[in-house]
C-alpha cells in the first residue's frame, strides 16, 4: 500500500444535516462518543499503510483545521509524506461545485507525489474496508479503476437515493444508478475505491478541457467506456451517513455489540484527537442502561439509549433517553430529553422538557441554552 | 518576559517496595492510578503546566515500563526542539560505573547535565506523589525570600506528626530545626519531598557531602541538615492542596477511593490543570441493559454487564452479567466473569477472574492484591 496515495474527497452535503452543518461540513460531524465522521477513513487508510493523505474540506475549514491539525493522532506527521489539507480554490469569475476543479487545482500535488496509485473514499460512508486486500485485487485484475460496493437490502426504504451498482451476469462493472427502493436487495456503490495516477489526472483534465462542471464519479461513469473499470465486493458493516436521520440511526448502531465491535476492533483502532479527559464518573442516583459513555462525563441523572461525548453533565433527577450529546454540554436537574441531539457546549436549564421523534429528533444547536421560561 | 532558568530533577527511580504486588514488575512512579494515570503523570503534568521546559528523570528501578510510558514525553509537550525531558539512568564513565544510592546521591551523578543547562535554580521533585502543584508559586516564594533552598511543606494532623519529617520554623517561615519522625512534635509542618536550590550552592554542597563516607547522600538525611547546620538561608513553602504520598497497598486503594467524592480536592476534572497522559485510543465506555453502575469511575474502553459499586475501573475491562464488583480498584484490560464477587481488591492488569469465584469481602481488614488468574 506504500505505492498507493489516498485522498477524502468533498462531498457537497450539509445542507441534508441542518443546523448541525451550520458551522461544520458533514464529515467533521461528531460520532460515536468521541470521534469525528473523518477520523474512520483516515484510521483506516493508516491502518493499511496509506502513507500520503490528502483531505479536500470544502468551504467550512475551521473545524476540520482545528481536528486534523498536523496529523499528528494518525500519525500523518511525518517528514516525508503525511497530511496535506486542502481547502478549496477558485478562480475569481467560477465557482464550479464539483471536486473535479479542485482536483485540477492541486494537479501538482498528484505529480510530485511518488505513488503511482490513488484510493478515494467519501468520508459520510463509514466502514472498515479491508483495503490492502481491496488493493491487491485491484493490481491483480490490472484494472484502470476498481469500485468498491456493498450488497445491500432495502427492506424499509431507508437506502433510497443511494448509489445502485450494476454489473452483468459475469459480474462486470456497467453503471452506476440511483436505488430506487424497488428491489429488496441491491449493490450499493460506497463511494470509494481505486485508480490508476495517470488516469485519474487524465480524467480531471479531460473534464475541464470540455469545461464541464463534474464530481469524480461523475466524471469516471461519463469516460467509463474508455478504461477497464471493475468491482470489488466489502461485506463488512457500513454506515452511509447522509442526513440527519442516518446520523442519528448509525450513532444509535453503536449500541450494536456487533457492529461496535467490528467498527472499533476490526482491523485496527480508530484514532482521534486526545482530549486528556478523566474517567467518567458515576454517582449513587445515576442509572444508566444501553449507552455509550465517553470519558471526562459526571452522570448523576438517568441514561438510556444514548450517546455521550466527552465532559457532558447529567444533572440529578434527569432522564436522557434515545439521544446523542456531544461534547461539554451540560444537562441540569429534572430534565427529560428524548430523541433529541444536543449539539456541543449546549446548555438546558432546570425543568426543561425536549422531545423529538425517532425520524426527526429535536435538534440544539451548538452553544445554545435553553431554559424554562423560554419553552 | 526573561525568567531565571528552572531545571526540574525528577526523582523516579524508587521500588515502593510497601505496595508489594503492585511494584513486582514496575517502579512506584509507573504503578497504574486513577482510573487512567500512572502517579509519574501528576509530577510532569504539573511541571509541564507551571511552565518548565527542561526536567531530568531519574530512573534505575525496573525502569522498561516506565520509559515506555514516558518515551520523549510528547504527551506533556516536553518534546521540544530545544532542552525538554530527558531520562537519566545511572551510567558508566571512566572511573567506573556506579547506582544511585541516595536521592541526593541521583543529583550529583547527574551535576554536568545540570552544569551543561546552567539553571539559576533547580527544582527537586518526587515521581511517587499525588497533587496538583503550581510550581511557580514555590519558585517565586523562592525568588522573594532570597532563599538559599524552599521546601514544600504542608500541615498534617497532630495526631500523626510523629510519622513525618518535621520542619521547625520561625514566624517568618526561616527554618530553624529539622526533625524526623519526632516524639514530641513541636510542628505539624511535613516535608513533601519537593525543594527548590540555588544550584550553585547545591552543587557544592553535593560534592562536600558525597566525600562524606558516613553520609547516605539522602536529602533529607543529610544534604538538608548539613546546609542548615551551616547557616544557609532556608524557607518553608506551606501548600493546602490535596497531596498524598501512596506508599502502601491500603493507602494506594484509599487515595484511589478519595476520587468517589465528587467534591474531593484533588478535582481531575479541573480543565485549567489537566493531568495527562498517554492516549491508548479507546472507543467509550458501553454499559449494558441490566447493568448497576454506582458511584464509580470508568474508564474508556471498558464494557460493563454486571454490578460495579464504589469502584474505579480502569480501561478495557469487561465485567460481565451477574458479576458484582465493589469497593476495588479494577486495572486494564482484566476481565470479571459472570457471578463473580469481588470485594476490596486490587486487581491487576489483564487479570482473568473465572466463572463463579468469589475474592475478598467487605469485612476483610486488608486489601486483597489479585496478580494471577483465578479459577
Amino acid at each position: 500500500m506504500e505505492r498507493c496515495l489516498g485522498v477524502v474527497s468533498y462531498t457537497n452535503m450539509d445542507k441534508e444535516f441542518g443546523i448541525l452543518c451550520k458551522n461544520r461540513s458533514s464529515y467533521m460531524l461528531p460520532f460515536g462518543g468521541r470521534y469525528r465522521i473523518v477520523d474512520f477513513a483516515l484510521s483506516n487508510m493508516v491502518n493499511h499503510n496509506i502513507r500520503t493523505v490528502s483531505v479536500y474540506t470544502g468551504e467550512k475549514v475551521r473545524s476540520a483545521l482545528d481536528h486534523l491539525g498536523n496529523g499528528k493522532p494518525w500519525e500523518l506527521n511525518r517528514r516525508i509524506n503525511g497530511l496535506f489539507i486542502f481547502p478549496p480554490q477558485y478562480d475569481d469569475e467560477r465557482k464550479p461545485m464539483g471536486d473535479i476543479y479542485q482536483y485540477h487545482k492541486t494537479e501538482d500535488f498528484f505529480l510530485r507525489a511518488k505513488e503511482d496509485y490513488i484510493y478515494i473514499v467519501n468520508p459520510n460512508i463509514i466502514g472498515k474496508y479491508d483495503l490492502t486486500s481491496a488493493f491487491r485485487y485491484f493490481r491483480e485484475t490490472d484494472s484502470d479503476i476498481t469500485l468498491i460496493y456493498k450488497d445491500t437490502t432495502c427492506n424499509n426504504g431507508d437506502n433510497i437515493g443511494t448509489h445502485n451498482m450494476v454489473l452483468d451476469q459475469e459480474g462486470n462493472f456497467k453503471n452506476i444508478g440511483v436505488n430506487l427502493g424497488t428491489k429488496n436487495k441491491f449493490r450499493m456503490f460506497l463511494d470509494t475505491g481505486f485508480v490508476k495516477k495517470k488516469v485519474f489526472l487524465e480524467i480531471v483534465r479531460k473534464t475541464i478541457e470540455t469545461g464541464e462542471d463534474l464530481d469524480f464519479r461523475q466524471a469516471v461513469l461519463k469516460y467509463k467506456d474508455q478504461y477497464k473499470i471493475n468491482a470489488y465486493e466489502f461485506k463488512g458493516h457500513i454506515e452511509n451517513i447522509r442526513d440527519i436521520k442516518s446520523y442519528f440511526n448509525s450513532n444509535m448502531n453503536l449500541l450494536n455489540n456487533e457492529i461496535f465491535k467490528e467498527l472499533f476492533f476490526e482491523g485496527g483502532p480508530i484514532y482521534t484527537k486526545s482530549k486528556d479527559e478523566p474517567s467518567t464518573l458515576y454517582t449513587n442516583e445515576s442509572r444508566v442502561e444501553n449507552s455509550l459513555i465517553a470519558n471526562g462525563c459526571i452522570i448523576k441523572g438517568r441514561v438510556e439509549n444514548s450517546i455521550i461525548f466527552r465532559g457532558v453533565k447529567i444533572g440529578e433527577n434527569t432522564v436522557v433517553r434515545n439521544s446523542i450529546i456531544m461534547q461539554k454540554s451540560e444537562v441540569l436537574e429534572e430534565t427529560v430529553l428524548v430523541d433529541t441531539i444536543l449539539d456541543k457546549y449546549v446548555k438546558i436549564g432546570e425543568g426543561v422538557n425536549l422531545i423529538g421523534s425517532k425520524s426527526l429528533p429535536y435538534i440544539v444547536e451548538k452553544n445554545a441554552v435553553e431554559d424554562r421560561e423560554w419553552c | 518576559m526573561k525568567k531565571d532558568k528552572v531545571v526540574a530533577m525528577l526523582l523516579a527511580g524508587g521500588q515502593g517496595s510497601r505496595l508489594k504486588l503492585l511494584t513486582k514488575n514496575i517502579a512506584k512512579p509507573a504503578v497504574p492510578f486513577g482510573g487512567k494515570y500512572r502517579i509519574i503523570d501528576f509530577a510532569l503534568s504539573n511541571a509541564t503546566n507551571s511552565g518548565i521546559r527542561d526536567i531530568g528523570i531519574l530512573t534505575q528501578y525496573k525502569p522498561f515500563e516506565l520509559n515506555t510510558h514516558i518515551g520523549i514525553g510528547g504527551t506533556w509537550d516536553f518534546d521540544r526542539n530545544t532542552g525538554g525531558l530527558r531520562i537519566l539512568p545511572p551510567f558508566m564513565s571512566e572511573d567506573g560505573g556506579r547506582w544511585y544510592t541516595g536521592t541526593a546521591n541521583a543529583i550529583y551523578e547527574n551535576i554536568d547535565f545540570v552544569d551543561n543547562l546552567d539553571p539559576e535554580f533547580v527544582l527537586i521533585l518526587s515521581g511517587d506523589h499525588i497533587y496538583k502543584m503550581d510550581y511557580n508559586e514555590l519558585i517565586n516564594n523562592h525568588r522573594l525570600n532570597s532563599s538559599d533552598v524552599t521546601i514544600a511543606v504542608r500541615e498534617v494532623p497532630w495526631e500523626q506528626a510523629s510519622r513525618f519529617g518535621i520542619v521547625n520554623v520561625d514566624q517568618n517561615h526561616r527554618i530553624v530545626e529539622f526533625s524526623e519522625k519526632p516524639e514530641m512534635p513541636k510542628n505539624n509542618m511535613a516535608s513533601m519531598g519537593i525543594y527548590v536550590f540555588n544550584w550553585k550552592k547545591l552543587k557544592s554542597y553535593l560534592i562536600q557531602d558525597a566525600k562524606n563516607p558516613d553520609s547516605v547522600h539522602d536529602f533529607g538525611k543529610n544534604v538538608l541538615p548539613l546546609m542548615l547546620r551551616e547557616g544557609l538561608k532556608m524557607h518553608v513553602y506551606v501548600f493546602n492542596g490535596y497531596w498524598k504520598d501512596v506508599g502502601t497497598v491500603d493507602s494506594y486503594w484509599q487515595s484511589n477511593m478519595d476520587l468517589l467524592d465528587e467534591n474531593n480536592t484533588l478535582d481531575l476534572y479541573d480543565k485549567n490543570w489537566r493531568i495527562y497522559t498517554r492516549n491508548k485510543n479507546l472507543p467509550p465506555q458501553y454499559i449494558a441493559k441490566g447493568s448497576v453502575v454506582n458511584n464509580s469511575m470508568i474508564n474508556e474502553g471498558c464494557v460493563i454487564e454486571g454490578e460495579v459499586h464504589n469502584s474505579i475501573i480502569f480501561s478495557g475491562v469487561h465485567i460481565q452479567r451477574d458479576a458484582k464488583v465493589s469497593n476495588s480498584v479494577i486495572l486494564s484490560n482484566a476481565r470479571i466473569s459472570p457471578n463473580v464477587r469481588v470485594d476490596h481488591c486490587v486487581v491487576l492488569e489483564d487479570v482473568l477472574i473465572h466463572e463463579g469465584v468469589k475474592v475478598g469481602s467487605s469485612t476483610n481488614k486488608d486489601i486483597l492484591i489479585i496478580d494471577k488468574d483465578i479459577e
